[in-house]
């Protein structure tokens, strides 16, 4: 038997299902958005669900919220792990426990973090309590749901720090001393350090994290629709009310579904450039 | 091109005393080597010369300059790495050209000593590679050739042979050695291996448990060991404990002649190198093994229950079971400071 038939066989079973299984919800999802698997009606082929879609405010609405909460955490999650994982690089007293706090909110599930979040900013939460027994406010203040995403956003970022912090933290430690003994033994402060070996060579990890951090805000349901803004839809809770709540309308729900699919994709596609193109920049700086 | 001075400087890791109250002197365009054991604190002692360690006390000076608490970024200084650390994302050229852009050198300045120091050590064909494209010899040379590119007033090599094989090891030790000759920098090489120490270096510090146990030119550390250890680090030793009387230790081979006064217990020293085969030897004793190592014959000879190893030409045809008679000359025998009762 050839090698490569070999090969093959050896693999079908682990990545021709995934493969399979893949390949078959995303044909599902794309023909649904354009009339196929119609549960409502006749399968007809067509673009009408597309564009009665591209006509409807609450369906840019959304494609926008979901891309600026998807970047603005992936952003900030960046900005707080990157720090973070270089002040950890080497052991000190009390860093392996500060490494475990950090990495706590990934074994947390999303409704308990959402639960102990409500706790604290809730308009009976421990926040508001704080604040009206300080005598700062004579009654509670919206924290929860506020209109501009703040809390949604800090959750988030809390939720994703330990993905972040976990890459990023296996990419710097992955660089030996003496690589950056002999950057500063040829005349390279800490600045030059960090631009021209440190960034360069924890690039892919960072690239990693912010593709998936970007993928997994972007398709979130459950922080949205608990702790986002009411008047906002995410592209997944508007793909959840027309699939179901509101209209049993499948393949208007797919075609927000398959806008989510491209979102991550354009999301993969601008923060890899986005990497390459800071990484460059200061290369050359 | 500094001279070095380091003076009584101590290490302290915890509790262990890595370096105790060193001193030593490398005067400006030497080749001096820091020889020891693992743990004996070379490394140490290099890290402190380049800045990477603070000392815990004494200071480090070039050229008289108090260097102690100077960043190893403001060192006129350069190192060449036990693993290499070339920078894996950036090709041989731009590893070289790392240092140079550092310093802020006009960019002709730079592409002339990059391509200069890439055409004398054969780097010119592989400019565009990675460093994972390298064998371990190249590696070694983009090293060389990235601390070169600074041209600093010291090199310090912290063992940059040990990775390489025994025939590649020569071959860059020797390339090493001429192109301090011919660039003209001061040199601190560190390395447990005694045969690279003594064919590279004008003096040899050889460390032991933190301390210098002694320093020397090769041929005095070799020939003239002041103690135990420094004999039996550096090369094979034959090694007697007796007394002395009439310039001579009474041992179970016979007569051992030396140029020292009488005394009760003293350790005598000498390298099986310098034995002479003769008929009217004073000393003799049964061959019980016999080596052959090309141009040698590495032979173990036993009298009394002791075992000397003799190093004579490879020509000679001696059998195991042999009963020899030999001489070792007066001059070519040390007594040892740390002898028995010394």
């Amino acid at each position: 038997m050839p090698k490569a038939v070999k090969l093959a066989l050896l693999l079908a079973p682990a990545f021709g299902l995934v493969v399979v299984m893949m390949s078959l919800v995303i044909w599902r999802a794309v023909a649904q958005s354009f009339g196929l698997y119609n549960f409502n009606g006749e399968d007809l082929l067509s673009l009408r669900h597309w564009a009665e879609m591209f006509a409807t405010r609450r369906y840019w609405n959304a494609l926008e919220w979901s891309a600026y909460v998807a970047t603005t955490s992936a952003l900030i999650t960046l900005a707080i792990a990157y720090p973070l994982a270089l002040w950890l690089r080497k052991p000190f007293a009390g860093s392996y426990l500060l490494s475990a706090l950090l990495k706590a909110p990934y074994f947390v599930p999303g409704l308990v973090a959402v639960f102990l979040l409500l706790n604290v900013i809730a308009f009976h939460g421990i926040v508001n309590q704080a604040l009206m027994w300080l005598g700062l406010t004579d009654r509670p203040i919206r924290l929860q749901n506020d209109r501009n995403g703040y809390g949604l956003i800090a959750l988030q970022v809390w939720k994703q720090l330990p993905l972040a912090f976990l890459l990023l933290q296996g990419a710097v430690q992955a660089i030996p001393d003496p690589v950056l003994n002999a950057a500063r033994d040829l005349g390279a402060g800490p600045v030059a350090r960090f631009r021209k070996v440190v960034l360069p060579l924890t690039a892919r990890a960072m690239q990693a994290a912010s593709i998936l951090i970007f993928i997994n805000v972007a398709g979130d349901f459950t922080f949205q629709a608990t702790v986002g803004p009411t008047r906002e839809n995410s592209l997944a809770t508007l793909m959840v009310q027309y699939q179901g709540t509101n209209y049993g309308d499948w393949n208007a729900a797919a075609v927000v579904g398959v806008t989510l699919m491209g979102l991550s994709l354009v999301g993969a596609v601008v923060f890899t450039a986005l990497v390459q193109g800071l990484t460059r920049a200061m290369e050359r700086a | 091109m500094p001279g070095i001075d380091i003076e009584g400087v101590a290490m302290r890791f915890g509790q262990v005393d890595a370096l105790k109250d060193v001193s030593l002197r490398v005067p400006e365009g030497a080749f001096v080597t820091l020889l020891g054991p693992s743990g004996c604190g070379k490394t140490t002692l290099l890290n402190i010369i380049a800045g990477f360690l603070a000392p815990t006390r004494g200071r480090v000076l070039f050229d008289g300059q108090d260097v102690t608490g100077l960043r190893p970024e403001a060192r006129d200084t350069a190192m060449c790495f036990q693993s290499y650390a070339l920078f894996p994302h950036l090709s041989v050229q731009e590893n070289i050209a790392f240092g140079p852009r550092q310093k802020r050198l006009e960019r002709a300045e730079t592409a002339r000593r990059v391509t200069g120091l890439m055409e004398q050590l054969g780097l010119a064909p592989h400019a565009a590679k990675l460093p994972n494209a390298l064998s371990g010899g190249q590696q070694q040379r983009v090293a060389l050739a990235r601390a070169l590119a600074v041209a600093p007033g010291v090199v310090l090599f912290d063992e940059p042979l040990s990775n390489l094989d025994a025939k590649l090891r020569d071959q860059v030790r020797t390339e090493i050695r001429d192109l301090q000759r011919r660039v003209g920098f001061t040199a601190v090489y560190v390395t447990h291996d005694q045969a690279e120490a003594l064919a590279m270096s004008d003096t040899v510090f050889l460390l032991n448990g933190g301390v210098i146990e002694q320093s020397g030119g090769p041929r005095d550390i070799y020939f003239r060991p002041r103690t135990r250890f420094a004999a039996d680090f550096i090369g094979a030793a034959n090694l007697h404990d007796g007394p002395i009387s009439g310039g001579a230790m009474d041992t179970p081979f016979g007569p051992v002649p030396v140029d020292a006064p009488d005394a009760a217990h003293r350790t005598l020293c000498w390298r099986p190198e310098v034995v002479r085969l003769t008929e009217a030897g004073a000393l003799s004793g049964k061959v019980a093994h016999v080596a052959f190592q090309g141009g040698w014959l590495d032979l173990f000879v036993t009298a009394g229950g002791q075992t000397l190893r003799l190093q004579v030409s490879g020509t000679h045809d001696i059998p195991e079971g042999a009963t020899i008679r030999f001489d070792i000359p007066r001059e070519a025998v040390v007594v040892l400071k740390d002898g028995a009762n010394a």
